[in-house]
């Protein structure tokens, strides 16, 4: 030490004999000499300190260093508690100044905070209240609130039991070394015990599997199963990661606990070498590890298998309820048409119809000749057991029936056509006289006939006669003028008439049928009309004459002169004047009389 | 919360478990001792103003039978070790504990607690032997789990011993 032996030095001097305000003086002096420096560097220290200035300025240098260092120290609470004052006063002051400049700064957190817990709580209220109305009424929900009872927990609690596929209940993360709880999450409404005795408890269980088993160091245990709770384990050098899980995670859950343990290590390696019990600088962690906290509700299975068996029933019922409606008015729609049919079927009068014992039962009248209903269910496809009728007899005046009845009545042959309309009965075609009598007869009688109209009928013997009869009517014989005799060579035809004229007397007689011949003389126009007709006559005289010679019979023959008043043909040429001096034939039938 | 791994030791039926199961807050059943030689508690108390978790490793009673788990102590702060003052010999084996433990993991805070004050009649260290613990540098504290005499003492003291280090 030089300069101490330098500032002792005086010390050996003789100074004391001075006197005592010299001595005052030299202890002053002295005392400069040996404090000297450093009262000088003290002097200066407190003008540092009493100058505001250069003080800010000292502790500004260092005021980020100091709170770094305090927080390292763990000391951050204090720090937090000192400081929250002033932060909160700067923050009110700011706003009061200008609400924009935080708003501002808040603005990108705002927005997706805000959404997020708006999210949050919809979905939260949505998934209990799903979980309400699906669980409250079934069966399921009724045993669930016994069990909740019985164990005393809330039912929410048993709901959340029995319908998850997995919840991961809580996370712990652990100091591998010493067992110490390092973080530590848990799901709503679940009770725990305390983390750090069960974090404890599951390092040592760790060990005695490890040290029981001689298990290799790499070889840890991963999981322990406890009734309907799993706990996943995973391990890093100096971390461990628990999860309680409920039900069933899948193994891929397994993986997001590594990753969130890697990030942990990786994150906190300092932090976790250096562990001495103080979880302080994890305190951040648990955010990490809330991210464990999954759940998933076994309902998105159960809702798609839930459907199709309540579709299938759905489905069914509805398909026998459409078949069964639909079964039914077919049933109807056939009835319908048959009951339709029936009133539409001359001769059936329907009264009444009713089902009873799954049996219709139709009342009313039918005529004896109206079409049989039974037939009528059979063409509608309709079984005919399952109706009854009750049908009283009765005479329909239906068309269609009286016409029927007519014809039961009158058999009408084959060449007659019968038609019935509002009580007229009418006949056309042909007929023997005696079923034409027999129209004439019987028609009126039958019930609902009021007339009968055979205007159209003909007697089939004279359609018979016909042919003859058109061959001797063809028959002109002609005179010459103003004389009573045939023209030369009228002979022939005069024997060709009087052979049909056999002829047909002869059928007649077959078919018994009155026939008579009316011989027409005529003459032309020429001379006074009184000579005409005695020519005329003369004329028809004549060829009766013959005829009678040929052996036509007397009765049948009825001569009459017309003169010139039926000329067949206009007089406005010789060969008309001709034909008008001739005899003409005509056949007449006489009207049929009854035969019986 | 400063949280500290502490492990028990002691011999069997020196009262390690009373100490803990009437003054620390215990969730596991004793069964887990004979089981797997380990049961966890916690006892949270005050020390240097702070608070402090003191996970308890309450370790099986060694005996002739059943060697403790060396495994079970690694990476502790600190320990109880305790004796029972009636019984000598119970000092004497948790002292041949102790020496085991130094060599396997270092000088470590710990208390040594003699146990069943209450029963002072019986007692069988006397002072000399007690101070002459302390000059080999044990905290002695004189417990009883009967009576809640200075258990809170014993914990509050290794607290302190282990926060000093």
């Amino acid at each position: 030490m030089p300069e101490q032996a330098q500032r002792r030095a005086p010390l050996g001097q003789p100074q004391p004999q001075e006197n005592p305000p010299d001595d005052k003086h030299a202890l002053e002096e002295l005392r400069h000499l040996i404090v000297g420096p450093e009262q000088k560097e003290i002097a200066e220290i407190q003008e540092r300190l009493e100058d505001r200035e250069q003080r800010a300025e000292d502790v500004g240098s260092v005021v980020a260093e100091a709170i770094q260092k305090r927080r390292e120290h763990g000391g951050d609470r204090a720090l937090s508690e000192a400081l929250a004052p002033t932060i909160q006063e700067t923050l009110r002051e700011s706003v009061r100044k200008d609400p924009h400049v935080l708003a501002d700064a808040l603005f990108p957190v705002m927005g997706p905070a805000i959404r997020k817990s708006i999210t949050e709580a919809l979905r939260a209220m949505l998934e209990s209240f799903n979980q309400a109305l699906e669980h409250s009424l079934s069966i399921r929900g009724l045993q669930w609130r016994l069990e909740a009872l019985r164990t005393g927990k809330s039912f929410g609690e048993i709901v959340l039991m029995h319908s998850l596929l997995y919840r991961v209940e809580q996370v712990f993360l652990i100091h591998r070394k010493t067992g110490l709880v390092l973080g530590h999450v848990v799901a709503q409404s679940v009770s725990t015990q305390d983390p750090s005795m069960v974090a404890g408890m599951l390092s040592a269980i760790q060990q005695f599997v490890a040290d029981s088993f001689d298990a290799r160091s790499d070889e840890t245990l991963d999981s322990l199963n406890v009734g309907g709770l799993e706990v996943f384990v995973e391990q890093s050098p100096d971390a461990v990661i628990a999860a309680v899980i409920r039900g069933h995670a899948p193994s891929d859950y397994r993986l997001s606990m590594k990753e969130a343990l890697e990030e942990i290590q990786q994150q906190y390696a300092a932090a976790l070498e250096n562990f001495e019990g103080d979880a302080g600088p994890f305190l951040t962690v648990d955010d990490r590890l809330g991210r464990l906290l999954t759940a998933q509700l076994k309902d998105k299975q159960e809702a798609r298998k839930k459907p199709v068996a309540a579709i299938v029933a759905v489905s069914v019922i509805a398909l026998l309820a459409i078949g069964w409606l639909g079964y039914s008015s077919y049933l109807l729609f056939e009835w319908s048409r048959f009951l339709h049919a029936v009133r539409g079927q001359p001769g059936i009068v329907v009264l009444s119809y009713a089902k009873q014992n799954g049996r219709y039962h139709i009342q009313g009248f039918k005529d004896p000749l109206a079409e049989d209903p039974a037939k009528l269910l059979a063409k509608e496809g309709i079984d005919p057991q399952n109706a009854e009728f009750d049908l009283a007899p009765f005479y329909s005046l239906d068309d269609a029936i009286v016409l029927k009845r007519a014809q039961v009545m009158l058999h009408p042959p084959a060449s007659v056509k019968l038609t019935e309309r509002d009580g007229q009965l009418i006949a056309e075609g042909s007929a023997e006289p005696k079923w034409i009598a027999r129209i004439e007869e019987r028609g009126p009688w039958i019930a609902g006939v009021h007339g009968v109209d055979i205007s159209h009928l003909q007697n089939s013997d004279w359609v018979q006669m016909e042919p003859l009869k058109r061959l001797i009517e063809s028959q002109v014989l002609l005179f010459p003028l103003g004389r009573a005799e045939l023209e030369p060579g009228q002979e022939i035809k005069l024997a060709e008439a009087e052979k049909n004229i056999h002829g047909l007397l002869a059928q007649a007689g077959t078919l018994n049928e009155q026939v008579s011949l009316e011989l027409i003389g005529h003459t032309d126009s020429t001379g006074i009309e009184a000579s005409n007709l005695a020519l005329s006559a003369e004329r028809a005289a004549r060829i009766r004459a013959a005829l009678l010679r040929g052996g036509v019979s007397q009765a049948t023959l009825r001569p009459r002169g017309v003169g010139a008043s039926q000329p067949l043909r206009t007089e406005d040429s010789e060969e008309g004047r001709r034909l008008n001096r001739s005899v003409t034939l005509k056949v007449v039938f006489s009207p049929s009389t009854p035969y019986n | 919360m400063i949280q500290k791994k502490v492990c028990m030791l002691g011999s069997f039926s020196v009262g390690k478990t009373s100490l803990v199961s009437r003054f620390v807050k215990s969730i596991f059943s004793e069964a887990y001792l004979t089981s797997i030689g380990v049961k966890i508690d916690k006892k949270v108390l005050r020390a240097n103003d702070e608070d402090v978790a003191l996970v308890l490793w309450d370790i099986h009673g060694e005996d002739v039978y059943q060697k403790i788990r060396m495994s079970y102590l690694r990476s502790m702060h600190g320990y109880l070790l305790v004796a029972d003052g009636t019984r000598r010999q119970t000092l004497e084996d948790a002292l041949a504990l102790n020496e085991r433990v130094v060599q396997e993991f270092g000088k470590l805070p710990s208390v040594l607690v003699l146990n069943k004050s209450d029963l002072a009649e019986r007692w069988e260290i006397d002072s000399a032997g007690e101070a002459k613990l302390a000059e080999q540098g044990w905290s002695v504290v004189r417990t009883s789990a009967k009576t809640g005499d200075a258990v809170e003492s014993a914990f509050t003291q290794l607290a302190r011993a282990m926060l000093a280090v």
